[in-house]
């Protein structure tokens, strides 16, 4: 039984999506995306000299009609995809709450999930904490597999505090295959931690999209005004504030700075970015953002 | 500018505590957030301050003004208008003679004085008055500034303990008799509610105080002739102390005891054994805020017998007293005691007689007639038997009350608190009163004459009741300020007071009664030297702790020239309410105003 946003409509709906990728990986199965290989898909690629022993179907009889040459027509290989999601599972996801923040990430990421699933490639969730142990499940691939997805994700327990980077080169480790990378986290750290994290998953040749969720709280706190004592959820270091329309007004425009530097770095990285405020409606952002940003074909 | 009351201006002190509500109510909440990665750099300054950064409203500012505006309308502020004829009440007791700081509280009053007598204009009037031995002018006519000045320089003051003054009262009268513009009492004594024209200044703060109370020397009994002294000290502090008792004996060191006394306690230190010295000066070995009551005297019990002036109109009755070892008998009529030199006696017997008023020497009443302060009579005793009596008691002691069978006896009826000794069932027979260390003993029977082995319980009695006078002709000191008992004074005759004056007493003089001091007198007369001991005994003066307050209801009545003061303190109180309502109801309604206006602006 999978959880409320994953509606038999909503399904179908996203059985409709898939993954654009812009870059060519070399897959293990036959599938819908582009290999640099030379294959038997449809989509012409480039001509080659006849040699003896070649397959006589693909002489261009055009040309030797022309030139009075023998050339043979070669194909792209079309591949299945390997997709990688990678979830913030540090203890800010957690803020105000698990409901309304890391559910809904974590959502986001089955539903991309799900899209992969659907055009039967292979995707596998990781879960990024520090210190370890960071969690990763197998590859899974066909859409009955969605179920373990969810189960998955369901079995993250978010807490500590995130080094973006050493948590991302711990599971680069064990990576053998390229593909697509879906990093899901709030980005509430430092703009040199997630520029490391990002640079490394890049430095993997990874073809990446980088999704920031965070919650209405964060975007708009609803602290009382006068004196407060705020704790981080992840490093609990208590802070004396006082809290007032300024403060608020300088959070908001510092929050939109640091958003806008992220959107830069992935602008000029080739990283795919988009926000997501989980208050927002789930499909409106997978069917309407998400496309915007060419994240599906 | 002056103030009244000016012990509420310590209220000032206490103003800080205002700031306690603001930093209670400032203390922060305490909330979870996901990251502060964006709010420490916001605001670097304010992190790590425990009460962020302090901003206090302007209510706050409004309430302190409030507060000191209260305070000082209670401390009474009176701009005061230059007097010319004044009185200063200088308190002279023994008290005054605490060191504060180096200096007495009487120095201190001193400075006080005179910078009063300095603030007067030239052509000012001062009359000094002092508290002991009484209330009293110093000089009849008024001292001018300058005179003034001087005079209370050479005031100086007594070993005497504070007289019960309601002084209230006495100021006041003062003020209207004399015409004052201003009374000043200076003292040590913490004062409430002053008035416009009577003004109290106090010297001094409470102090912990380690005292002798008292020192006795005798001889052990009438029959044993080595000396014995003992020395009560008590502790007027908050915690024990252990201190050295030194004896001397005509200057000499004797003996010495150490004693433990506890907090707010007595403790008594006895000496035996010591040789015979004309005085005796007990000190014990402190440093301590009054050094006066350190120190107290003794004289030596006079001889080793008992002087016994016997007065009787049947004086061979009691002639047989002259045979008992130690005892040596005087024997006057009645009608001759009044002429009589009584100095010198430790008991008088009165013997079927009474004296026209109660002696102040220790005295035996022997059915002593109708009309006496002391006792009734009942009706006769046909046969006396003796049905109760004190035990342990030493007039009681070895006495077979089974064989005490006195041949003429009537019931007493005591007129006096005292105690019964023995009674029989018609009524007490044998009656003792002991007043300031004078002992009275009045007997419903008559011991006399003494027969020894023929009537051995009543020679027993009689031996007990010679040997109870005889201890306290020894315990018997004089108070500063009592009067010492001279017998009749002749031309010629000097005493002598510890600090060396010699003093010429006026014939006939039977007291002397300048005992202001503490220390041994010496009366000279016809080549011979009396030594008397006058001693500063008194707990109440000692217990530096806490001074009894002197309560002023600060009405004057009368009193001369104008008002003393203008004061301020009605128009602080209206400020305070000024203060009070802008805080209260236009403050508020202010801030709401302005916040709407701003939000406005806003919208």
């Amino acid at each position: 039984m999978l959880p409320e946003p994953f509606t038999p409509a909503f399904l179908t709906q996203l059985e409709t999506l898939r993954l654009r990728t812009r870059k060519e990986f070399l897959g293990s199965h036959p599938g819908s995306y582009s290999s640099p290989r030379r294959g038997t898909s449809l989509e012409f690629a480039d001509y080659r000299r006849y040699s003896p022993g070649d397959d006589l179907r693909y002489l261009d009889w055009g040309i030797y009609a022309r030139s009075d040459r023998l050339y043979i027509k070669l194909f792209r290989e079309e591949v299945d995809l390997f997709a990688y999601v990678f979830i913030d599972a540090s203890a800010s996801m957690l803020f105000p709450s698990r409901a309304e923040k890391f559910l809904p990430a974590s959502h986001v990421a089955l539903a991309l999930a799900y899209v992969v699933l659907a055009n039967h490639d292979h995707v596998k969730l990781h879960l990024l904490q520090d210190p370890p142990p960071s969690a990763a499940s197998p590859f899974y691939r066909g859409r009955r597999r969605m179920t373990e997805c969810v189960e998955f994700a369901a079995s993250a327990k978010p807490a500590g505090q995130l080094d973006l980077a050493p948590a991302l080169g711990e599971h680069l480790k064990r990576l053998r295959r390229p593909g697509k990378a879906i990093l899901i986290s709030d980005f509430l750290m430092p703009a040199p931690s997630y520029q490391q994290g990002l640079n490394v998953l890049r430095g993997f040749n990874l073809d990446i999209v980088a999704i920031q969720v965070l919650s209405r709280q964060e975007v708009d706190p609803a602290f009382p005004n006068g004196n407060l004592a705020l704790v981080d959820s992840e490093s609990q270091a208590e802070f004396q504030y006082r809290w007032d329309t300024g403060a608020r007004q300088s959070y908001r425009t510092r929050l939109a700075h640091h958003n806008s530097e992220i959107r830069s770095f992935c602008h000029q990285s080739g990283i795919h970015y988009s926000l997501y405020v989980t208050d927002r409606d789930l499909k409106d952002f997978v069917f309407a953002t998400l496309p915007a940003i060419g994240l599906f074909k | 500018m002056e103030f009244l009351n000016p012990s509420a201006l310590y209220g000032l002190v206490a103003l800080p505590l205002l700031l306690i509500p603001y930093l209670i109510r400032r203390k922060p909440q305490r909330i979870i957030f996901s990251s502060l990665l964006l709010l420490t750099e916001y605001d670097a300054s304010a992190r790590h301050r425990p009460w962020g950064r302090l901003r206090l409203p302007p209510a706050f500012f409004l309430q302190l003004l409030l507060l000191t505006l209260l305070i000082l309308a209670l401390a009474e502020p009176v701009l005061s208008v230059r007097p010319t004829h004044i009185a200063i009440v200088l308190d002279n007791s023994a008290s005054m003679q605490t060191v504060e700081d180096g200096k007495t509280r009487f120095v201190l009053a001193q400075e006080r004085a005179r910078s009063l007598v300095a603030d007067l204009s030239v052509n000012g009037r001062v009359e000094l008055y002092r508290t002991v031995p009484r209330l009293e002018k110093i000089r009849a006519t008024p001292f001018s500034p300058s005179e003034a000045a001087g005079a209370i320089g050479a005031l100086e003051p007594y070993d005497l303990g504070d007289h019960v003054i309601d002084y209230d009262q006495v100021l006041n009268e003062l003020m209207r008799e004399q015409k004052y513009e201003r009374v000043y009492l200076i003292t040590d004594h913490p004062v409430s509610g002053q008035g416009e024209k009577i003004r109290a200044l106090s010297v001094g703060s409470p102090q912990a105080n380690i005292a002798l109370l008292a020192f006795q020397a005798r001889r052990a009994s009438l029959a044993n002739a080595q000396l014995e002294a003992t020395v009560e000290v008590a502790n007027f502090s908050a915690k024990q102390e252990k201190i050295k008792v030194l004896l001397r004996g005509s200057g000499t060191l004797l003996q010495s005891r150490e004693l433990v006394i506890a907090a707010g306690k007595s403790a008594e230190a006895s000496f035996s054994g010591f040789g015979a010295h004309p005085y005796y000066e007990a000190e014990i070995d402190v440093r301590d805020a009054l050094p006066l009551d350190n120190r107290a005297f003794a004289v030596a019990p006079t001889a080793a017998t008992l002087r016994i002036l016997a007065v009787s109109p049947r004086p061979q009755a009691l002639a047989s007293l002259g045979a008992i070892p130690g005892v040596k008998l005087d024997l006057i009529s009645p009608t001759d005691y009044e002429k009589a030199a009584r100095s010198g006696y430790g008991l008088e017997i009165f013997h079927f007689a009474t004296p026209a008023s109660l002696p102040q020497t220790p005295a035996l009443f022997v059915l002593p007639p109708d009309a006496n302060a002391l006792v009734d009579l009942g009706t006769p005793i046909a046969r006396t038997v003796v049905s109760g009596w004190r035990d342990p008691h030493p007039l009681t002691r070895y006495v077979n009350f089974s064989l005490f069978r006195p041949t003429y006896a009537r019931p007493l009826k005591p007129q006096a608190a005292g105690d019964v000794i023995f009674e029989s069932p018609q009524g007490p027979l044998v009656f003792a009163i002991e007043r300031r260390g004078v002992r009275h003993l009045v007997l419903g029977f008559d011991p006399f004459p003494y027969l020894g082995r023929g009537n051995l319980p009543m020679s027993i009695f009689t031996l007990n009741f010679l040997d109870w006078f005889f201890e306290s002709a020894g315990r018997r000191g004089t108070a500063s300020g009592e009067p010492l008992s001279l017998g009749v004074s002749r031309q010629g005759d000097l005493m002598i007071t510890p600090r060396g004056e010699k003093i010429s007493l006026d014939p006939g003089a039977n007291y002397f009664a300048g005992t202001f001091l503490q220390g041994i007198y010496q009366l000279r007369r016809s080549g011979e030297n009396q030594l008397f001991a006058v001693n500063f005994q008194n707990a109440n003066e000692s217990d530096l702790r806490a001074p009894a307050p002197i309560a002023m209801k600060g009405a004057t009545q009368g009193g001369g020239g104008a008002e003393a003061f203008f004061s301020y303190w009605p128009y602080l109180l209206l400020a305070s309410l000024l203060v009070l309502i802008i805080e209260w109801f236009i403050f508020p309604r202010m801030a709401s105003l302005g916040a709407r206006v701003r939000s406005g602006r806003v919208a």
